[in-house]
This record gives C-alpha cells, sequence and structure tokens, in this order.
C-alpha cells in the first residue's frame, strides 16, 4: 500500500516538475524566436535591397534597359528570392520596385519592397559654369587671361598664346587651332579639357523668371532703375529702389520680407548699381545696364557670405559708358545674356577705363570684347579702349543649389535617384 | 514496530521531497519571472527597433533637394520631414520620450514612452524604453554634438541609434543582497544598437 503510494508520489512530482520545465523552455524559445524573427525581417529587408542594388547596376550599366529581373537564392542561409522591375512614371520620372520574399521560420514568407525614384533629367544651373558662351564669335583667349571655375563653349574656342585655365574646360566643338600644345595654342589647361561633347544650350525664353515675377515678386512695364542699399550691419537686410523711369515712383522692396521670393523683372531697360545684402535676381526682357559698381556687403571671397546676385538680360548685360565706371568696374554676380552678351558700351570710342572685375559666372550667347588691343613692338598687347578684363569664379556656384532665385537652369539626361523608400513594420504601443 | 518504521521512513522521505518542491517551485517561479521578463523585453524592443529603423531610414522621402529634412536633433529626441503616406505630402515626424513618471504604476523606476508624432496629430506611444539616445555624424563622420545648431542641421548624414529596454516588472531581491546604488529587482534589460543609420535620400 505505502509502496504504490510512493510510486504515485513520485510520478506526481515527475509530472509537476516535466510541465514547468516544459514551460520554462517555451520561454527560453520564445525569447530566442523574438532575436530570430528580427533577424528573418532584416534578412527579408536585405534581400529587397540586393534587389535594388542589382536593379541600380543594371540600369547604370544599361540605361535603355526597361523590363524585370528575378533572382532566387538557393542557400539555407538565406533561402529567399527578390523581383525587381523598373517602372515608367511617366513626367520623365521612373520607379525602381525590388520585393523580396524570405521564408521566415514562424511567420511564414516575409516580404519587403524598396522602391527607388529617378528623375530621368536634372536641371542644372547655369551658375555650374564660371563661363559659358553659345557661340565666341571671333575672341580669343591669350596670354594673361586665366579662367577660375569650369568652362564651356557651345562652338569653337580660340585660343591665341598661353591662357590659363583653373578647371575643366569643354566645348561642343574644338580648339582653334585644334591642337593643345601645337602652334598658338599654348593654352594651360590645370584640370583638363574635352573636345565635342554635347551642347549646354541656352532657354528659348525666360518665361520661368517672369512666371516668378508674379507670383511673389515684382514685374514693371517700363524702364526701371535699381539701386541696391545694404541696410544696416544685419546680415539679410537689404533693401531694393526700383525707380520707374517713366512716371518717376519709387518703389521700395525690402529683400527679408517674407513675401518677396527674391526675383524683379522689368519688360524695358533695367539698370542696376549698389549694394547687395541678401539673394536676388534682377532681369530684363530687354537689356541689363551696369551703371556703377555691383558688390556684395559681405564678399565672399574673405569670408562667409549668403549674398547672391543674378543679372539676367533677354539680349545684353552692358557696362555702361559713363563716369562712374571709367576707373574700373566691379560686378558681384551671376550674369545670363540669353541671346547676347556682356559688353561694354561703345566700346570703340572708350577710353582706357581700367579693369572689369567680376565675381560669379557669365553665361552669354555671343561673346563680345570689353577691351580693345593692339600689338606694339614685340607683340604684347597694349589696352587702347575699354577694360582689361579679370573674371573670378564665385566658387559657392560649385553646389548646384547655390544660385540665385529662379536663375536659369538646363536640362542634363540623367539617371539621378530622386528619393528612396524602404518599407517597414509600425505598431502601437497604445 | 515495523509499520511504525515505515511511517517514519515515508515521512522523512516525503518531508525531504516536499522541501524540494517548494524550492523547485521558488526556482521555477524566479526563472519563469526572468524569461517571461526576457522573452518580453525581447518582443518590445524588436518591435520598436524595426520601426525606429525603418522609418529612420526614410528621412527626407518627398522633400525636394535643396530643402533639409531634420528640422531638430537633440541626444533624445528628432525632427525629421518625410512623405510617410507617400501621398505627396511632406510630414514633419518627431520621436522623443516622455517623462518616466507616465509609466510610475510599473515597478521599473526608469522606463518611459517612446514617443512618435506626425504633422499635428496625437502623439502616438510607439514604445517604453529605459534609454533611447541618437547620436549624429556628418558624411565625413565628423560627431555633431547635440543639440545640433539650425545652421549645421543640413549636415546631418548618419545617426547612431541606442536603445534599451527594460521589463516592466520584475521579482524582488532579497534585500540583505542588495548593495549600496543596485536595484532591488532583477529587472531583464536588452539592448540595441544601430551604429550607423543613413537615410539614402540624404545621399543625394
Amino acid at each position: 500500500m505505502v509502496g504504490r503510494a510512493n510510486i504515485i508520489m513520485v510520478l506526481g512530482f515527475a509530472i509537476v516538475l516535466a510541465y514547468v520545465t516544459m514551460n520554462l523552455n517555451r520561454y527560453s524559445t520564445s525569447a530566442v524566436g523574438n532575436m530570430s524573427s528580427y533577424y528573418e525581417a532584416t534578412a527579408a529587408h536585405s534581400l529587397a535591397l540586393a534587389g535594388a542594388n542589382a536593379g541600380l547596376a543594371k540600369i547604370y550599366q544599361d540605361t535603355t534597359w526597361d523590363g524585370s529581373m528575378s533572382e532566387t537564392l538557393d542557400d539555407p542561409v538565406m533561402p529567399g528570392s527578390f523581383s525587381t522591375e523598373l517602372i515608367d512614371l511617366g513626367g520623365f520620372r521612373k520607379m525602381l520596385r525590388s520585393v523580396s520574399s524570405y521564408s521566415s521560420s514562424a511567420a511564414g514568407v516575409l516580404h519587403d519592397t524598396i522602391d527607388v525614384y529617378f528623375n530621368t533629367r536634372r536641371k542644372n544651373s547655369y551658375t555650374l559654369y564660371a563661363w559659358l558662351t553659345n557661340n565666341t564669335g571671333n575672341v580669343f583667349w591669350s596670354d594673361g587671361d586665366t579662367v577660375w571655375g569650369r568652362a564651356h563653349s557651345n562652338g569653337n574656342v580660340h585660343i591665341s598664346g598661353s591662357p590659363v585655365f583653373m578647371d575643366k574646360v569643354t566645348t561642343s566643338k574644338r580648339f582653334d587651332p585644334p591642337f593643345v600644345g601645337k602652334g598658338t595654342n599654348q593654352a594651360i589647361f590645370k584640370n583638363g579639357y574635352e573636345t565635342g561633347i554635347a551642347s549646354v544650350e541656352l532657354p528659348s525664353d525666360l518665361s520661368e523668371l517672369v512666371a516668378a515675377s508674379t507670383s511673389g515678386g515684382r514685374r514693371y512695364t517700363d524702364d526701371i532703375d535699381v539701386t541696391l542699399l545694404p541696410g544696416t550691419l544685419v546680415n539679410n537686410d537689404g533693401i531694393a529702389l526700383v525707380q520707374d523711369l517713366s512716371t518717376g515712383a519709387i518703389d521700395t522692396i525690402s529683400l527679408s520680407g517674407g513675401s518677396f521670393n527674391g526675383v524683379i523683372v522689368g519688360n524695358g531697360k533695367v539698370s542696376v548699381a549698389g549694394v547687395l545684402d541678401g539673394s536676388l535676381s534682377i532681369a530684363s526682357l530687354q537689356s541689363v545696364s551696369v551703371k556703377n559698381d555691383i558688390t556684395y556687403e559681405r564678399n565672399p571671397r574673405y569670408g562667409t557670405s549668403d549674398d547672391l546676385l543674378g543679372l539676367i538680360a533677354e539680349t545684353d548685360i552692358v557696362i555702361a559708358d559713363n563716369a562712374a565706371n571709367r576707373s574700373n568696374c566691379e560686378v558681384q554676380g551671376c550674369l545670363f545674356a540669353r541671346t547676347g552678351s556682356l559688353k561694354a558700351e561703345n566700346l570703340s570710342s572708350l577710353p582706357v577705363c581700367g579693369t572689369l572685375n567680376t565675381f560669379g559666372s557669365i553665361i552669354q550667347n555671343t561673346e563680345q570684347e570689353v577691351g580693345l588691343y593692339t600689338a606694339k613692338g614685340s607683340g604684347k598687347p597694349t589696352l587702347t579702349n575699354g577694360f582689361a578684363k579679370d573674371f573670378r569664379y564665385d566658387l559657392r556656384l560649385a553646389d548646384n543649389n547655390v544660385r540665385p532665385p529662379y536663375f536659369p537652369g538646363y536640362y542634363v539626361k540623367a539617371y539621378a535617384i530622386s528619393n528612396w523608400w524602404e518599407s517597414y513594420r509600425i505598431s502601437s504601443y497604445d | 514496530m515495523s509499520a511504525f518504521l515505515d511511517i517514519i521512513a515515508s515521512l522523512l522521505f516525503g518531508g525531504a521531497l516536499f522541501g524540494i518542491v517548494l524550492t523547485a517551485n521558488d526556482i521555477a517561479t524566479e526563472t519563469q519571472t526572468v524569461y517571461s521578463g526576457d522573452m518580453l523585453v525581447q518582443q518590445m524592443l524588436t518591435t520598436t527597433a524595426q520601426l525606429v529603423e525603418g522609418e529612420f531610414r526614410n528621412i527626407g522621402f518627398g522633400v525636394p533637394e535643396r530643402e533639409k529634412t531634420i528640422m531638430m536633433a537633440d541626444s533624445s529626441a528628432v525632427s525629421f520631414l518625410c512623405d510617410v503616406d507617400r501621398n505627396g505630402t511632406i510630414d514633419t515626424v518627431k520621436y522623443s520620450i516622455g517623462p518616466t513618471s507616465e509609466l510610475a504604476a510599473t515597478d521599473n523606476d526608469l522606463d518611459r514612452f517612446l514617443k512618435r508624432g506626425i504633422n499635428a496629430e496625437p502623439v502616438m506611444n510607439v514604445g517604453a524604453v529605459t534609454v533611447f539616445r541618437l547620436r549624429y555624424f556628418t558624411r565625413s563622420g565628423e560627431f555633431l554634438s547635440a543639440p545640433i545648431s539650425a545652421d549645421r542641421l543640413q549636415e546631418v548624414y548618419m545617426v547612431e541609434v541606442t536603445m534599451e529596454v527594460q521589463s516592466p516588472t520584475a521579482p524582488a531581491r532579497d534585500p540583505a543582497m542588495v548593495r549600496e546604488g543596485e536595484r532591488d529587482r532583477l529587472f531583464s534589460t536588452s539592448l540595441w544598437q544601430q551604429t550607423r543609420l543613413a537615410s539614402q535620400n540624404t545621399r543625394r
């Protein structure tokens, strides 16, 4: 009797202890299972990423590729697959979608998605170039000329002597003379050159600026005169005084005013001078005249500055023939002459006026001289009319994101990644 | 006489077995509490980690290239722009931690809610953490000390996220065994760290 009771008691204890042990094991396994689930979710995500990277490699190898691809990994460590597809979203946008399938131990098949969005064309600012011309005319780069920043011409680049180009030079045609280092083409290229590349087309109009001027900017129908005032020593408190030359009315624009988008457009001629404190684009649907020095309140050559000016003309940007400009002229800003040139007014009758110092970038349709030279004796050129040139590039502009408000840009074919989305799991703790 | 000895022996064995069962029960209870705490903690941690990791990877999604994506960056809070629901509207997402008083009902005096807010919607509690620490680095790996000034927010390129989760309840320790500065309960703890989390959208 006692022996049977003992057996029952021992069996009872064994059952109780087995149950407790089983429970403990279950908790222990679940704790490990959590980390295992996290690992599997990460693996599914990594698989989708692998698919995206494979798709990207395919695209950048062949930009005409427009299909799908899939891969199954026959590996016990990574039991899954991915499928990748390129989808045309229209409007110069495409999307690469990669979807993974991962066989998890507990949660069935896990899927993760990576969406990579592309812009198949990219807008670059012309200010990426220190110097850009559509036609070079018959102007030669010669001894003593130094160009800082990238230079490009859609036409031939004429060289006579040893101009120095500090950054890369490109031309859609060729050099004249064609071979660097031979004949009169002794140009020095510090960062290389390339010929026969695609043209950088100038825009067909200034409609984007005009639209900006009527939605947050200022638009004037008559000829105007713009005087830039730096305000106080406080940064970005500059003022633009705009005088309507027909009525004499003066419009005072605070450049830091919250509603002002930084664009002034005149239908007629626009003359400009003064000191800028802020970011501003001044455009004319005719020509822009520089009537005196135009400088930044904070000179970016010698410190930090966020002052930035754009002078945009439908035709020419003209250095005015006046007393103020007879003794050097300084223009800090980005100059853009859509169908014309940067030029000096009355050049043939202009006396020697010193140096035209520009600091920014110069974009023009046709290159013109701002000074006339004659050769004397040994052939060293001597300035007889107008200005000697000292054109400097504002290095801030090498960043495509730094440009005056609504400054014109050009499109390049690209597969630029505009956005990248990765799926994830959301849970609420509430 | 023999029966009497049987009864004595049975009492001895029974008593010993009963003692063993009681001890085993204590150990089992404590171990079970620790294991279940571990399980709970790891469940909380992995869930929260997946959310944070996933959402931080999408920082800046839909934001035009020229605009900054991180609006505020502190050591335990961050606010950034992202088109969360991909509807073409940029949302402002904010992660922060609440005060420990919000979880005063738990045994753990260190746990607090991890909060996620989108635009002006009510803030959602997405986890309970004991540590939520953020560190920021530039593209070149330079450490930016938090809070990051507005003029350097655009330099943030990588984020290091450290999260620690502890169980809300835990068995009390024997007061005699608790030394000065030590906690009086056996909280389960799990730590997760993503050392360099970079959104592809900040690489453009």
